[in-house]
């Protein structure tokens, strides 16, 4: 009965209305995104367009402004430049090492960590702590810590006999110092994720699985890690994401140095733009850079969405 | 059955077990020291004279001293650019989490046209590298006479934390159940009523969370920060890089683990009281997104 009666009131009032109501309801719904979307496109949208613009202009350095038209000019001046090339290179190898590495770590610390005692929240509080210390903090203790002559890195291996190891100025053990600092730095925040994933399994598979008589391999391999496949890949992402824009710790830490050994990427345009002030090549260069981010992000993505569906 | 069998098996295989998960739980506890070493040994560093710096073998004996701090506190302007960047993470990660979960509650529970490559783009746009922007950025802030404006190192904040904070927050709204909006309706509540009467209390953990997550990346971040800032609007982490990456003077460790230990005792004791949401947010950051 009240039904009809609401039904009828309401029906009476919207019918002249529908077509303003459903307008208001279109507005709201997009009343929601677009705050967002013109923040968005403001300060990315348009930041990347003018970048695409001046990549292909001289700038001016009077007037720090755009004159002339060049074509492909800067392009073809950084395709030509070994240096970009090599930046390139260096990012790949930090990339390939630090990353898994960190991964693995992570979750190997994360197993230890959860181990069920009245310790546990106090040892995990304090995972934080690395994981809130600004990379370029970071950077620099590190660099106290490997220093030649002062660090305390150097006389501890010395102690077991080991070294001196020329951390900083050698260009093998420069890009290892970049990869052990940013791993120092980032694996506590996977630790942290990987912890309460780990925490999260269903206990009754495991004990399903210790009553089959399997082993800690079998039950690693088997058991586990198909439950942890979409965690390891979404953590995996994240980490990517971030990593790829590495840039904070290499300047502190090396400034990209010894010569440009540990010179990533974004450092290298960071100080081609405004040490050698070429903006309309690094312009370029970012653009270059971006594509293969992009490329390789949408792929991870693809990956992960594939391993979440077979599961 | 099966636990009389298990109370019969031989006391070698629990005294093993015992000692696993010994080694499990000491394990644990040395990785957790070795990665508090590092900053220990700032802090240790920091508290020391210079003659105590540059000793060999480095020393863990010494006079401890506040010396240093007295000295840089106010040699690099610390207050000031303390300062700077609570306005800049404040203000950068307040106007992210609310247009990005607003945003984010659109793409998860609205039925929008192309939403889903909205997210897709969102996703993407997390991988611009900033150095793309932080040119542009510098080039069309100079001809606006916008460096060194917090409100400038604002808006470039915002073109992570937007995307970082729809893409979590997306998550998210996407577990709560669907009946929610349906209650809010017949209760009479418009859809920006239903958002903030009813969503966004029952969020308030993953927007705790997400915006903790947010301060901290807007605080420790340097790239905008060096291009777009030199004095007025600099943060801390421009300060540090100075000190870190100063040829010229040659390795000053008393300033760097000073004004690093005097910058980072906030963060810390910040996250360690956030700790609970912290963590809980990284969980769910994995799970959920």
């Amino acid at each position: 009965m009240s039904t009809t009666v609401l039904g009828t009131r309401t029906g009476t009032r919207r019918i002249p209305s529908r077509r303003v109501s459903r307008l208001t309801d279109l507005a709201a719904r997009w009343g929601f995104v677009t705050p967002a979307a013109i923040l968005l496109i403001a300060t990315l949208a348009y930041p990347i367009g003018y970048t695409l613009y001046i990549s292909f202009a001289a700038i001016n350095l009077g007037t720090f402004s755009p004159d002339e038209w060049v074509g492909w000019d800067n392009y073809l001046t950084v395709f030509e430049d070994d240096r970009f090339w090599d930046s390139l290179w260096v990012t790949f190898v930090y990339l390939v090492f630090a990353l898994p590495l960190q991964m693995f770590l992570g979750f190997l610390s994360a197993f230890l960590i959860n181990a069920d005692w009245k310790g546990r929240g106090v040892v995990r509080a304090a995972f934080i702590i690395p994981m809130v210390i600004a990379p370029v903090i970071a950077g620099g203790i590190w660099r106290m810590l490997l220093d030649p002559l002062w660090g305390i890195a150097n006389y501890l291996l010395g102690i077991v006999g080991l070294g001196p190891i020329e951390w900083l100025a050698d260009p093998f053990w420069a890009m290892f110092t970049i990869i052990l600092i940013d791993t120092w730095r980032w694996t506590p925040f996977i630790t942290l994720i990987a912890s309460a994933a780990l925490l999260s399994l269903p206990r009754d598979v495991f004990e399903a699985a210790a009553i089959d008589g399997a082993n800690w391999w079998t039950t690693l391999w088997r058991v586990a890690m198909p439950l942890l496949v979409p965690v390891i890949a979404a953590t995996f992402v994240v980490r990517w994401l971030g990593a790829v824009k590495m840039f904070d710790i290499a300047l502190a830490a090396t400034h990209g140095g010894p010569g440009r050994a540990t010179s990533v990427v974004n450092l290298f345009i960071y100080e081609e733009a405004f040490r050698s002030l070429k903006f309309a090549e690094s312009a370029a260069m970012s653009l270059i850079v971006l594509v293969i981010t992009m490329v390789l992000t949408a792929i991870f993505l693809r990956g992960t969405r594939m391993l979440e569906e077979r599961n | 059955m099966s636990t009389t069998a298990a109370r019969r098996r031989p006391s070698a295989y629990r005294r093993r077990n015992a000692f696993l998960r010994q080694l499990r739980i000491w394990s644990g506890v040395a990785t957790c020291v070795l990665f508090l070493l590092p900053i220990a040994w700032m802090v240790l560093t920091s508290l020391k004279q210079q003659r105590d710096i540059f000793t060999t073998p480095p020393t863990l004996f010494f006079t401890p001293t506040l010396e240093t701090y007295i000295n840089y506190l106010f040699n690099y302007d610390l207050p000031a650019r303390m300062l700077n960047t609570v306005i800049v993470a404040g203000g950068a990660s307040f106007i992210s989490i609310v247009v990005g979960s607003m945003a984010g509650y659109a793409l998860a529970r609205i039925k929008l046209r192309g939403a889903t490559t909205i997210g897709v783009i969102i996703l993407l746009s997390r991988g611009v590298p900033p150095i793309a922007l932080a040119v542009p950025m510098f080039l069309v802030a100079r001809a606006m006479g916008l460096l060194d404006h917090h409100i400038t190192l604002i808006l470039a904040y915002c073109t992570f934390l937007i995307p970082y904070v729809m893409w979590l927050m997306r998550g998210f709204f996407k577990a709560l159940p669907d009946e929610l909006e349906e209650a809010a309706k017949i209760d009479g509540c418009s859809r920006f009523g239903a958002f903030f009467r009813i969503i966004v209390p029952i969020s308030l953990p993953g927007l705790l969370s997400t915006l903790i997550f947010s301060i901290i990346l807007a605080w420790e971040e340097l790239l905008f920060a060096l291009v777009l800032t030199n004095r007025a609007a600099s943060t801390v982490p421009v300060v540090i890089s100075g000190i870190a990456g100063d040829t010229v003077n040659g390795a000053n460790w008393g300033a760097l683990t000073a004004v690093g230990t005097m910058t980072v005792i906030p963060v810390v004791i910040f996250a360690l009281l956030v700790q609970k949401w912290l963590i809980q947010g990284l969980a769910d950051g994995a799970t959920k997104g």
